[in-house]
């Protein structure tokens, strides 16, 4: 499973994923008890998202109600947002010394350092060398930023382009949306505060392009692709957001 | 698939935002799934995609559906490999796995991956390049693709699949390293070949600084230097070491 190798876009310094693993039938039993260290040592440095991808995550669920679903057979996995917060959370899981697989996945240029700030040499490493094929039937590169995310595809592209009309329409603030987005991954290593800044630049774009385009004369097209739009076969849109030329800016 | 009560749907198209894989259209102010490209991951069940709550799973019958509902939804663990989804714990449990040594390199193959799901007759046609290129896939046990192959020497798939549409699923394998060129040149070849996309990871055993030589390898192919990866940091036990 690479569901959290493959993320594009900016701002990938900002955003990290730990995981931690047990492998079935060596080292998987008394898994709750380690699971609550890895937490613990997950809250003490600031983790902005987690969870258990049986139970779901901490922006889909109350922390306490995910808390208490931590069982033998969790799979807990969270996000840091800084390369210090990745030092501090490996020193501290390696102290806890669970004896479980831990995996850093991120930039690799902040990542080993971190790794060697808190002690630790790597052993193996999944190394992304990207996308192959087709590649033009890829999202837009601003919506992949965010989709990818969830590796598992669990956020659609029309739901980004979705949040960002919300935000260029001042319904939701980029925050809200990219809270809104990580609550679609159960896993819990969508990393809310990055999306939050892509979809609000997202937002500032299209309304620039929107102004532009008005400002030129011409007539405003959904500027952030509008692609959930396609599926109306007989000339509907999206109810929702009121995206495209007159909308509220 | 996703079911939607005709009786009950406004029209909305509310949830077609929520489809990865573009499956729900709104044909006369009535939305609808297309069965060939439903891929049952139960995103727009789970997040109440529908206003009007129209929207419910149908009974998975066949096989090969409800193969691709667990693979799809990571919610679901696929019962061999006890982990939710599509994958395996590849280069997560290296470390005490052992499943990729020195000397060796595993590809994983992440197919239809980023957003755009794949039909499984391009990805028997990547199986089978890459197996022809030396690449020993994982067994069914370890990695649920193998579940959908008849041979796993060839990469030969169950008959009368190929048209299933899937969200995304990994051909994992490995080969000793001296035979990296040699899978990567396969994948170039049939990546013009293939109507989708896959997303490539490969797992290396690597030095304390966390280098490989058979990264450094990799622009003779053309390829970049990777500058994501996954890293295991060695704190699993027992350790393994070769």
């Amino acid at each position: 499973m690479t569901h959290t190798l493959h993320r594009q876009g900016e701002y990938q310094n900002e955003d990290y994923v730990w995981l931690m693993y047990q492998a079935k039938g060596i080292n998987d039993t008394g898994i709750a008890e380690k699971a609550r260290a890895f937490l613990a040592a997950a809250e003490a440095v600031g983790c902005s998202n987690w969870g258990d991808v049986k139970s779901g995550s901490i922006l889909l669920y109350p922390v306490d109600y995910v808390k208490s679903r931590i069982s033998n057979q969790s799979r807990l996995r969270g996000v840091l947002n800084a390369p210090e917060h990745v030092t501090e959370f490996l020193k501290q899981v390696k102290t806890a010394d669970t004896g479980l697989s831990v995996v850093i996945s991120g930039p690799l240029d902040y990542v080993l350092p971190a790794c060697k700030a808190a002690g630790l040499t790597p052993h193996t490493i999944n190394f992304s060398l990207g996308v192959w094929g087709k590649k033009e039937l890829l999202p837009k590169q601003e919506t992949l930023a965010v989709t990818t995310m969830c590796g598992h595809h669990m956020v659609a592209p029309g739901i980004v382009e979705k949040m960002a009309r919300e935000v260029r329409a001042g319904r939701i603030s980029a925050e809200e949306a990219g809270k809104k987005l990580a609550a679609l991954c159960p896993c819990g290593i969508f990393n809310h505060v990055r999306a939050g800044k892509l979809v609000g630049e997202m937002a500032t774009a299209a309304k620039a392009a929107a102004r532009a385009a008005r400002d030129g004369g011409a007539t405003a097209t959904p500027p952030t692709g509008c692609e959930s739009c396609a599926g109306f076969e007989d000339g509907g849109g999206d109810s929702g957001s009121g995206a495209g030329a007159g909308e509220e800016e | 698939m996703i079911l939607i009560d005709q009786e009950k749907c406004t029209g909305c198209g509310d949830c077609l935002a929520y489809c990865s894989v573009g499956a729900i259209k709104v044909k006369n102010r009535k939305a609808g799934v297309d069965p060939h490209r439903c891929t049952d991951c139960y995103v727009c069940v789970r997040n109440k995609a529908c206003p009007q709550d129209a929207m419910t799973p149908s009974s998975l019958e066949a096989f090969i559906d409800e193969f691709c509902h667990v693979i799809s939804d990571p919610t679901v663990t696929t019962a061999e490999t006890g982990v939710p989804g599509r994958g395996t714990e590849e280069s997560k449990t290296n470390d005490v796995t052992g499943r990729v040594k020195k000397g060796e390199v595993g590809f994983a193959i992440d197919m239809g991956r980023p957003g755009v799901g794949c039909y499984l007759r391009d990805v028997e046609k990547v199986a089978r390049a890459v197996c022809a290129a030396g690449l020993k896939l994982e067994p069914g046990h370890v990695s649920p693709i193998g579940k959908l192959m008849t041979n796993l020497e060839t990469g030969e798939f169950l008959p009368g699949i190929g048209d299933k549409y899937f969200l995304s699923i990994i051909i994992e394998g490995k080969t000793p390293t001296s035979n990296m060129g040699g899978v990567i040149q396969a994948l170039q070849r049939v990546e013009k070949e293939i109507d989708t996309v896959f997303s490539l990871g490969l797992v290396l055993r690597v030095d304390e600084e966390g280098r490989s030589a058979a990264i450094a390898e990799l622009p003779k192919y053309g390829l970049p230097v990777p500058t994501r990866g996954k890293v295991n940091v060695g704190l699993g036990r027992p350790l393994v070491t070769d």
